[in-house]
Parts: C-alpha cells; sequence; structure tokens
C-alpha cells in the first residue's frame, strides 16, 4: 500500500571482508570491477567486485576519508594523519604491497583541530595517468590514427583507452620506472588524428596525472606524484578557499569545490588563480556531495536536508534557467516528515542518469533531463554513505555503513554491496505521450 | 668275600676236624665204645641236617616272598596304568628277562613309585576339579546336590574323564557368571524401581536375600533367589504402573483444572515434574522420586519434587476451588465457544443457546460440572466443522476484503481531489492500484468460490451458513449487484459524453472552459456493490442475530469510517506540509532555524532568480499560494494513472516517479563572494558529519 515497501530483492551481493568501522569512499576503477574502499578502520582495501575477492589492504595512521585510483594497479588516499599517499602494486601479482609514496602533508591551521582532505584526482578517465609529456615537441599531428607499438602490453593498454575513452590523444610515452607493470617496450609513439590548440592541451597536458586534494584547512592543494621526492617538489600548489572543502568534483576541466558555510567555487584547471564562477549553493542547508555532469555542463549538488540542485555552468539567462531542485530521501510516516541527508551521487557513465544514497538507507535513481524518478533499490541496512558506478555502468557499489549523522549510536555493520545494474533501472525513458482523451 | 667265606668255610672244617680229633682223642682217653661213638656221631649228624633244613626252607620262605612282592608290585603297576588310562609298559618284558628275583624287584620298584606319584598328582587334580564342582553346584542349586553324583570313583583317572570334569566344571562357570549377571540386572533394574517409587533400595533387597544387599562378597544366585527377585520387580513394576497411572490422571486433572481457572504459571511450576511425565511411558519415568509417596516436601534436596500425595493434594484443592469457581468456568467456555463459532461464521441453534443459561446454574436445575461438558462437547464439535469451513472461510474473507477495497474504491474514483498533489496522494495511487486489480479479480474469486461451496454442500449434504445466512445466495446476491453497477456505470459515462459534448458547445459560445467537475459532485451517489449490499453481507449475521451486535459492530462502523478517513487525510497532510518540515533530529536545524516557508512549487518551473538579496532565505515567498492547488502539472497527473499501465506490487518502482521539486529555498545565482563570507563567522560553526566523527574519534 505505502510506497515505502519496496519489493525486498537483495541489495545486491556482499563483499566478503567488509572494513571494520565506517566506509568512507569507495570507487570503481575505470580499468576493471576493481574497487577500491577508503575507511574509518584506517585501511584502504582493494576488491575485485566481480569475483566477491578482497585482493588487497592498506594501514593507514588514521582513518582514511577518501580514497580514488591512479590507474588499476595504484591509486591515492587521504587519511585523517593529514597525510596523502600513493599506495601501489610492486609486482604484478601482489597487490597493494607496501609501496608507499607520502605525498605531503598538510599544515592544520590552530583554530581548526580536525583536518581533513578530500582527494579527487582529475576523474577524466585519460587523466589518471600513468603517461605523462616527455617528447611534446617532436610530435606530429596527423590526420589519422596510427599505432606504433613497440611493446604488447602498452599497444593493449592503449588500444583499451582508446576504445573505451573516445580520447584525444597525443603522442606520449610511457614511464617505466615508476609503472613497471605497464611498460616493458621501449617509448611507443602514438599519435591521434583530433588537432587541437597547442595551448589548451599542453596546459591540460601539464595538469594531467595531478591529485587535487581539498582540506579542512581551508585549501586546495594540487600534487604531482611523479616530481621528485620531497613534498616541495610534489605539491604543485595551494589554492585558499572561503571555508573547509567538503567535496569535489572534476569533468574536463572544470573542478567544483563545495565547502562549508555553503559555498560552491568553480574553477578551471587551466587557471587556478581564481575561481572561474564563486557561487552560494541553491540549497538552504549544509552541502553533502557535489558531482558534476558527465556531459560537462554543470554539476550536481546535495545537502543535508534531503535535496538536490541540479545546476549549470553557462551563466547565461538561458543556461540559468535550465536549474532546478527537488526533494528526496524523506519518510512520511503518519503525518510527520522526517528528512535524511543525501551522502552520494554517482552518475552513470553512460546514460547520464544518476543515483543518489542516503540517510534513510535508499538508493534512488534519477532522470536528470525528464525530472524523473527511473528507480527505487531496496533499502539498505544503513546510511548509504558513498556510491560508484563500474566503468561500463553494469555494476553499481553500495556502501551502506552509518555516517554519523546522530553521533555516536549503534547501528548495523557497515558492509558493501555490489549490485547489477539492469538497464531499465538507469536508461532515461521516453517521455509520456500526451495522454489521450478519457 | 667268597675267598672269606671259603676261608670262614675252611676254618669251620678245621675247627670241625680239630673238634672231632680232639673228640676221639677224648674218647681214646675215656675209652668209649665204638657203638656209643656211632651213636653219637649219628647223634651229631642228624642235628646238622636238621640245622640245614631249616636254613632251607627259610630260605625257599623268602624266595616266595620275593616273587609275591614282584607280582604285587606287576599288579599294582598295572591297576595304577589302567586306572589313568595308559598301557601297561615292561610287565611280561620283565618276566622273559632272566635275572634274579631281587634283581627284578629292584627294577620294578621305581617304576612303582613313579606310578604311585603320577597317580597321586592325578588324583590331587580330580579332587581339587571336583571340589570346584561341588562348591558351584552348591552355590546354584544347594537342594539338588547330591554329594554321591560328585563321589569320586577312583578306578577312573584317565585324562579324559579330568576332561569331562573340567567340562562340567566350566559350563558350571558359566552358569553361574550369567545368574550372576542375571542378579545384577534384576538389582539394577529394581534400584531404579525403587528410585523411582522412593522406597530403600536396600531393605526390599535384603528381604529378597540377605547376601544380595552386601556391597561385596558372593551374592546368593540360587534359583530361588533369581525368582524372588524377579518376582519382586514384577511388584515393583506393578505399584509404578498403578501410581503412574494415578498421577497422570492427577495431572491431566491438573491441567485441565489450570485450563480451566487460568492458574498462574508460578503455581503451575510446581507441578512442573509432574506435568511433563503427563504422556510418558512407563519405563520413560527414570526421575527419582517422581512417584514417591511420601511428603518430602521438607527435604532440601527433593524441595522441587511433587510425591502423589502432594499432587493428590494440589489437585483436590484445585477441584475445591474449581468447584467454587464453576459458574465463571461456565462463562467462559461459553464465551470461547461464542467466540469459536464467531469466527467461523457459525450461528449456534436457538434451542443451544438457552440450554447454557447461566441462570439454570444458579437455580441449580443443573449440575454445573455436566453443563460444562456439555459445553465442552459442543466446542469439539464445533471445532470440527471449523476444520471443515476453513478453506472455504479463508476465501470468503479474502473476497470480503476484496469486496472492501472495491468499495474504496468506489469512494476514491468519486473524490474530486485524488489527484493533487498533496502529501501521501501517492500512497493513495498505489493502494487504487492495487484495488483496481483486486477488483479485477473478483469474480473468478467468486466463481471459483462458488464451486468450492457447491462441493462442500454435496459432500454434507448441508447448506454452507455464513453467519446464520446460506453463502452461495450471498455470492448471487452480489453477483447481481455488481451487475447492476455495470449498467450504472455505463450509464454514467454516457451522461458524460453527453456532458462533454455541452461543454465543447458551450465553449464554442462562451469561449471559456468551465469546470468540468462541478456537475458530478460527490452527492451523487450511485448504488455500488459494497457500499450497501455488501456490508450487509458481511452482517449478515448480526441482522438476524441482534444479541450479539457488540462483537461484530466494530467492523462494521471502520469499513464506514475508513473512507471518510481518506477523505479527510488529504486536507491535513496538506496542513502539514505548509507548517514546515520537522528536519531530523540534526543539530543543524536548530542553527539555520528560520521556519521552511514552503509551498507547493509549480513543478519543473524555474528558480527565481534573487540577485540582489543574497543569504536571506527565510525571505517572503513570491511564489505561489496554496489555494492554487491547480495547474497544468495536476492535470497532467489526473491522466497519469490511466495511460500508465498500472504497475504490479512488486515493482512499483520502475515507474518513473516524477520529482518533488518544490521551491528552492535559497537564491541560486553567483553571489557576491564576500558577502557570505562576511556573514560566515554571525552564525554558529557547522560541521560535517565526518569533521563529528572524527572529534569524536580523536577523543575517544
Amino acid at each position: 500500500m505505502s510506497a515505502a515497501v519496496l519489493p525486498t530483492s537483495s541489495g545486491g551481493r556482499e563483499l566478503s571482508n567488509p572494513p571494520s568501522d565506517g566506509v568512507s569512499n569507495l570507487r570503481f576503477s575505470n580499468h576493471s570491477d576493481h574497487l577500491l574502499v577508503s575507511s574509518w578502520d584506517k585501511t584502504v582495501r582493494l576488491y575485485d567486485a566481480s569475483a566477491n575477492v578482497l585482493k588487497g589492504e592498506f594501514m593507514h595512521g588514521g582513518p582514511v576519508l577518501d580514497c580514488c585510483f591512479h590507474d588499476d594497479s595504484s591509486g591515492f588516499s587521504a587519511s585523517a594523519d593529514n597525510t596523502v599517499r600513493r599506495i601501489c602494486q610492486s609486482e604484478p601479482s601482489a597487490w597493494w604491497v607496501d609501496s608507499v609514496l607520502t605525498l605531503g602533508k598538510i599544515l592544520v591551521p590552530t583554530f581548526c583541530r580536525m583536518s581533513h582532505l578530500d582527494l579527487k584526482p582529475w576523474m577524466e578517465p585519460a587523466s589518471l595517468d600513468i603517461i605523462f609529456v616527455n617528447s611534446f615537441r617532436s610530435m606530429k599531428l596527423q590526420p589519422s590514427l596510427t599505432l606504433v607499438p613497440t611493446s604488447k602490453d602498452c599497444e593493449i593498454a592503449r588500444e583499451k583507452q582508446m576504445e573505451t575513452l573516445g580520447w584525444e590523444c597525443r603522442l606520449r610515452k610511457v614511464d617505466r620506472s615508476s609503472f613497471p607493470n605497464m611498460a616493458t617496450g621501449k617509448d611507443p609513439k602514438f599519435t591521434m588524428h583530433k588537432s587541437i590548440p597547442q595551448a589548451t592541451y599542453s596546459e591540460t597536458l601539464r595538469m594531467k596525472g595531478q591529485v587535487i586534494t581539498g582540506s579542512w584547512d581551508k585549501t586546495l592543494k594540487c600534487w604531482d606524484p611523479r616530481g621528485a621526492s620531497g613534498p616541495d617538489r610534489t605539491l604543485v600548489g595551494t589554492y585558499p578557499q572561503p571555508e573547509r572543502v567538503y567535496s569535489l568534483s572534476l569533468v574536463g576541466h572544470r573542478l567544483v569545490v563545495a565547502t562549508a558555510g555553503r559555498h560552491v567555487n568553480v574553477y578551471d584547471l587551466r587557471n587556478m588563480s581564481q575561481p572561474e564562477q564563486r557561487r552560494e549553493s541553491s540549497l538552504k542547508y549544509q552541502t553533502r556531495c557535489v558531482r558534476c555532469y558527465p556531459n560537462g555542463t554543470g554539476f550536481a549538488l546535495s545537502s543535508v536536508e534531503g535535496r538536490v540542485a541540479m545546476e549549470f555552468f553557462d551563466l547565461s539567462e538561458v543556461g540559468q534557467s535550465k536549474k532546478y531542485a527537488f526533494k528526496c530521501h524523506r519518510k512520511s510516516e503518519a503525518g510527520k516528515d522526517t528528512v535524511y541527508p543525501v551522502n552520494a551521487i554517482a552518475f552513470h557513465p553512460i546514460y547520464g542518469t544518476f543515483a543518489t544514497g542516503g540517510c534513510d538507507g535508499y538508493v534512488n535513481v534519477w532522470d536528470g533531463n525528464n525530472k524523473k524518478r527511473l528507480y527505487q533499490y531496496s533499502k539498505y541496512p544503513t546510511s548509504v554513505a558513498a556510491l560508484s558506478f563500474s566503468r561500463d555502468g553494469r555494476l553499481l557499489a553500495v556502501a551502506s555503513s552509518y555516517t554519523f549523522e546522530e553521533g555516536d549510536i549503534a547501528h548495523e555493520p557497515d558492509a558493501i554491496f555490489v549490485r547489477n545494474v539492469n538497464e531499465v533501472e538507469v536508461k532515461p525513458k521516453p517521455k509520456a505521450l500526451p495522454a489521450p482523451p478519457p | 668275600m667268597a675267598s672269606l667265606l671259603s676261608d670262614q668255610l675252611l676254618q669251620m672244617e678245621t675247627t670241625c676236624g680239630s673238634l672231632l680229633y680232639e673228640l676221639q682223642m677224648i674218647w681214646d682217653e675215656v675209652g668209649e665204645s665204638d657203638a656209643e661213638r656211632d651213636k653219637l656221631l649219628l647223634e651229631l649228624e642228624q642235628e646238622c641236617l636238621e640245622v640245614y633244613r631249616r636254613k632251607v626252607d627259610q630260605a625257599n620262605r623268602c624266595r616266595a616272598q620275593l616273587r609275591q612282592a614282584i607280582a604285587d608290585a606287576e599288579a599294582e603297576l598295572a591297576a595304577i596304568c589302567s586306572a589313568m588310562g595308559e598301557r601297561p609298559v615292561h610287565i611280561r618284558q620283565s618276566n622273559q628277562k632272566a635275572g634274579s628275583l631281587k634283581e627284578e624287584l629292584k627294577e620294578i620298584i621305581p617304576q612303582l613309585e613313579e606310578m604311585r606319584k603320577r597317580k597321586n598328582d592325578r588324583w590331587n587334580q580330580f579332587l581339587e576339579v571336583i571340589e570346584q564342582i561341588r562348591r558351584i553346584s552348591i552355590e546354584i542349586r544347594p537342594a539338588e546336590y547330591t554329594p554321591s553324583k560328585v563321589a569320586m570313583d577312583e578306578s577312573d583317572l584317565s585324562t579324559r574323564r579330568l576332561e569331562e570334569l573340567h567340562r562340567e566344571l566350566q559350563s558350571l562357570q558359566k552358569e553361574k557368571t550369567e545368574r550372576l549377571k542375571q542378579v545384577m540386572d534384576h538389582l539394577n533394574t529394581l534400584n531404579s524401581l525403587c528410585l523411582v517409587l522412593g522406597i530403600d533400595f536396600r531393605q526390599t533387597v535384603h528381604e529378597v536375600h540377605p547376601t544380595l544387599d552386601e556391597n561385596e562378597g558372593s551374592k546368593n544366585i540360587s534359583n530361588d533367589t533369581i525368582e524372588s527377585l524377579v518376582s519382586a520387580i514384577q511388584r515393583l513394576r506393578e505399584v509404578k504402573i498403578q501410581r503412574m497411572q494415578k498421577l497422570q490422571d492427577l495431572a491431566t486433572t491438573m491441567l485441565e483444572l489450570w485450563n480451566l481457572m487460568d492458574t498462574p504459571v508460578e503455581e503451575q511450576q510446581l507441578f512442573q515434574n509432574v506435568t511433563c511425565n503427563i504422556a510418558a511411558s512407563e519405563h520413560e519415568i527414570t526421575e527419582p522420586n517422581t512417584l514417591s509417596m511420601d511428603f518430602i516436601n521438607y527435604d532440601k534436596i527433593y524441595r522441587r519434587k511433587t510425591s502423589v500425595m502432594q499432587v493428590e493434594a494440589e489437585v483436590l484443592r484445585l477441584e475445591q476451588l474449581k468447584a467454587s469457581k464453576m459458574k465463571e468456568l461456565v462463562l467462559k467456555k461459553k464465551t470461547e465457544l461464542e467466540e469459536l463459532r464467531r469466527r467461523t461464521h457459525l450461528v449456534e441453534e436457538a434451542s443451544g443457546e438457552t440450554e447454557f443459561a447461566i441462570e439454570v446454574i444458579e437455580a441449580g436445575a443443573i449440575d454445573p460440572s455436566l453443563m460444562l461438558e456439555q459445553i465442552e462437547v459442543r466446542v469439539s464439535k464445533v471445532k470440527e466443522e471449523a476444520f471443515s469451513r476453513k478453506d472455504i472461510l479463508e476465501k470468503v474473507e479474502k473476497w470480503l476484503a476484496a469486496c472492501n477495497e472495491e468499495s474504496w474504491l468506489e469512494e476514491y474514483n468519486r473524490d474530486e481531489n485524488r489527484y493533487s498533489a498533496v502529501r501521501g496522494a501517492h500512497l493513495t495511487l498505489k493502494r487504487a492500484e492495487k484495488a483496481r486489480a483486486l477488483v479485477n479479480k473478483i469474480p473468478a474469486m467468486v466463481d471459483a468460490l462458488a464451486a468450492k461451496i457447491t462441493a462442500w454442500e454435496k459432500d454434507r449434504g448441508i447448506e454452507f451458513t455464513y453467519d446464520g445466512v446460506r453463502l452461495l445466495s450471498m455470492l448471487e446476491e452480489y453477483t447481481i449487484v455488481r451487475q447492476e453497477k455495470e449498467q450504472e456505470r455505463k450509464r454514467q459515462r454516457d451522461q458524460k459524453r453527453l456532458q462533454g459534448q455541452l461543454i465543447t458547445e458551450q465553449e464554442a459560445l462562451f469561449g471559456s472552459k468551465p469546470s468540468p467537475s462541478k456537475p458530478q459532485s460527490a452527492k451523487k451517489i450511485p448504488r455500488t456493490s459494497t457500499g450497501g449490499s455488501s456490508r450487509r453481507l458481511s452482517l449478515g449475521g448480526a441482522v438476524m442475530h441482534p444479541p450479539k451486535p457488540d462483537l461484530l459492530h466494530p467492523k462494521s462502523t471502520r469499513c464506514t469510517k475508513k473512507a471518510e478517513d481518506m477523505g479527510a487525510l488529504s486536507p491535513a497532510r496538506r496542513g502539514i506540509d505548509i507548517a514546515g518540515l520537522p528536519v531530523k533530529k540534526l543539530s543543524f536545524n536548530a542553527m539555520n532555524a528560520p521556519c521552511e516557508a514552503e509551498m507547493p512549487r509549480r513543478p519543473f518551473a524555474p528558480l527565481v532568480h534573487v540577485n540582489s538579496i543574497p543569504s536571506t532565505p527565510s525571505q517572503p515567498n513570491i511564489m505561489s499560494t496554496p489555494s492554487q492547488p491547480q495547474n497544468n502539472d495536476v492535470e497532467e497527473e489526473n491522466r497519469t494513472p490511466k495511460i500508465m499501465p498500472i504497475s504490479t506490487p512488486k515493482t512499483p518502482a520502475t515507474v518513473p516517479a516524477s520529482m518533488q521539486m518544490a521551491t528552492t529555498p535559497a537564491p541560486t545565482s553567483c553571489l557576491v563572494y564576500e558577502a557570505a563570507v562576511t556573514k560566515a563567522p554571525l552564525e554558529e560553526m557547522e560541521y560535517s558529519f565526518e569533521e563529528r566523527r572524527l572529534a569524536f574519534y580523536l577523543t575517544r
């Protein structure tokens, strides 16, 4: 009878060996079904989500607040011990052995006892790079794609990337020293047909492979993990923010930074000195999560008060008229409404629809263009802390983990579910035809 | 030696010669006559001869003795050999052998000695075995034992005989152990019986035979003892069974009484060990003192154990209690019966009711216990009948529920505001969807039910009544009403079409569109299947049997009220929506306090830009007011249920639901950055969950 009662189908496969404390974030790899999970239990774990195998675990000095993949064999983590680390595999068979690179420490301002790093490397798939510009000047732009692989591994890797990404590519070189598993040949050269202004891609390329972190010390920092040892060299830039950074998201060259005090700053990565736009959240309450549309036209922003705002970068009258907000993750019981924070937003990589997860334990899938809810998954045991679609959008990882919204109380055990996503659940439906006369 | 002897003889001869010479000399001297001399010489010679003869006789006697000894020895040897079953070895041989008698004797004596010794040994063995046999025999059956039977026959000492005796001994020993085992078994059985019955085991055993009582030492295993043991066991077992039956009878009575009088559990607990054995068979009762006759309540060890006597006393007490409470009990049983009937929608015969009138008891006309029994009989009968009706009744319940839902749906369909975007509207929408699906299934349901009932009636030869009304006729009535309703609906549709034409005509004339909803207000209520008749159907029993409307009344009021509730609910919810949302116990609620004056915004309408006034979320809204619920969206929504396939309850989420888009309270355009910054310090510090969590983590 009530809409809240949904079919009690399973929430998907539950991963074995879940973290022993709250899940702070989880992300799928862009190359496989590997899942990286950071947790308050001071670990970063790597799962093979399709095989349900815990492939590796890495202990940290404090609770890990965020993590992301770099490539399939390495990633980054941000821990509450004020440290950004790169963690990677040391040999192809063994995952996540102890090769750790401390990228840098973050100075904690005295007035703020807590420090938090929100870590978002550049999420454009090809930018999580094992590749950086080496022989940039000598590159030739050719009208057609030619591949000159000298190593089979590289060829496969490159083909995969080109295939899956439709990627604008320039001449690159695989850096063997830092990524031994990937590069075995001599400098392979690839050329692709797309010609773009030099200034743009030189900037872009310069930025690629960097890690951007946002912190509760009211700064944004860019790190270059390839830099020579020493924090001075790896830290590329520090950009002050009006408030503590709560969430970051990146699409193309645009970086959206959501902070406390409902500030939203939009940066252009090519010019980080000033925010491109300074906005205030269109939601009245604290920002919980911000995620850019995959098509790069705007971003979705969720608040602690059961609401999601859909915003657009375009500042023109027409562009801004498209924006809207909607209520979700609420419960109406006996005339009393309960509003839950919206903790997570994840866009589907293919259809551009998105899933939201709230403290009510529900995951909803929305079609932002048609303003419809497409699907609601059955309730998870506790708050949905994080969501991530796999690279092909066929899997959805759901962290069912208490997010401390009501302080230190008893709660359901933390769990990670990986569910198969049906096309019907995420594919936008054609708009309803106008109703026929009765 | 020989030489010595011959020397002696020689000496004797010389001595004899010298003596003769001396004699002749003497004679010569004397001058003895020759005759005298001859006479004396003859005398001498005769004397000599006599001495010789004596010696020969003696020697002869000695030889005979020797021969006798040898013969004796040989005979004895032969006797021994034959007794021992051995072949006599060398008797004949020795005879043929040339040798003196003394040698022969010397040879035979050690043989004899040897044989004697062997015989002796054998004899001892026999004695030993026989002694054992004797002992065991005496133990087993002292009366039958005859010494003669075992008396020893010395003539037969063969090994065969010994083996026989050994075998006998073994069999006796086996018998003994078996008997011992049997006795021990009996003793164990006896012991357990005594334990259960609370009788002194030692004493019982002592009575059977004093030796059985002792822990060590041999026990008497004679037939008599065993027999008396068996009989003792038999006796005790009989006692046990008798007591057990008694106890079980008591326990059954007790349970019944408890049941009757709602005895508190604590009180029942006392007799737990009794009642738990109620269904046990004889050999299952093994707990010590379960069937003891004694009062051992004061004994600390057995404080929890209850004797038969106690149980008896308790039952007596309960019986008395029951007698005093009989009236209540009868009443209780009566209500139970009524409840049972009500549940199964059976109507009792009019006569049955008066039978159990309480006044009769008070008047003392009927023995209450008799009445109680009668009621119980009736209850069991009703239960049986209920069981046979259960299947159909379940179906009837389903059908009635469906009818209820149908009537609700009709009410709902008449509600003009049913599609307005009020809070909870989606719930009613969903219910309506379900109800439609259910209503579609009703005819099939009715058919199935009718078939079942016909089968039942044929089976039993009686009508299936539901609260006194024949169910089949109810179903028929329902079907008729439903058909009527269909026609009514059809008529209505026609009317509506006509009206639509009228409206378009009017539109053509006046250019405006009157609200099409007005003419069909809720006042015009067509006859519904459930509104009037169906309710009557379900209340049929109540109508016919006015004495118990209180049982059914709540149901009917609930039915009617439900529809009213639904109507009343929506405005109330609307009010709640306007009043603002109680945000889930979060502290930020206090910080961002201003009441959220949210109005239902036109969905999909763009957000209003308020460029000039930043960070004033509580600014009076210039949005639409709640008094304008009619907007294009509502109209669009109104139609959606019809064009959308009715989703099954299983996959409600696949139907795309519109987003709930209300006013986003804060201005959304780009802000002057500084304004926000200066505003911030004035507010209380806000923290995210993670910051709070880390603070907690660090303080922990």
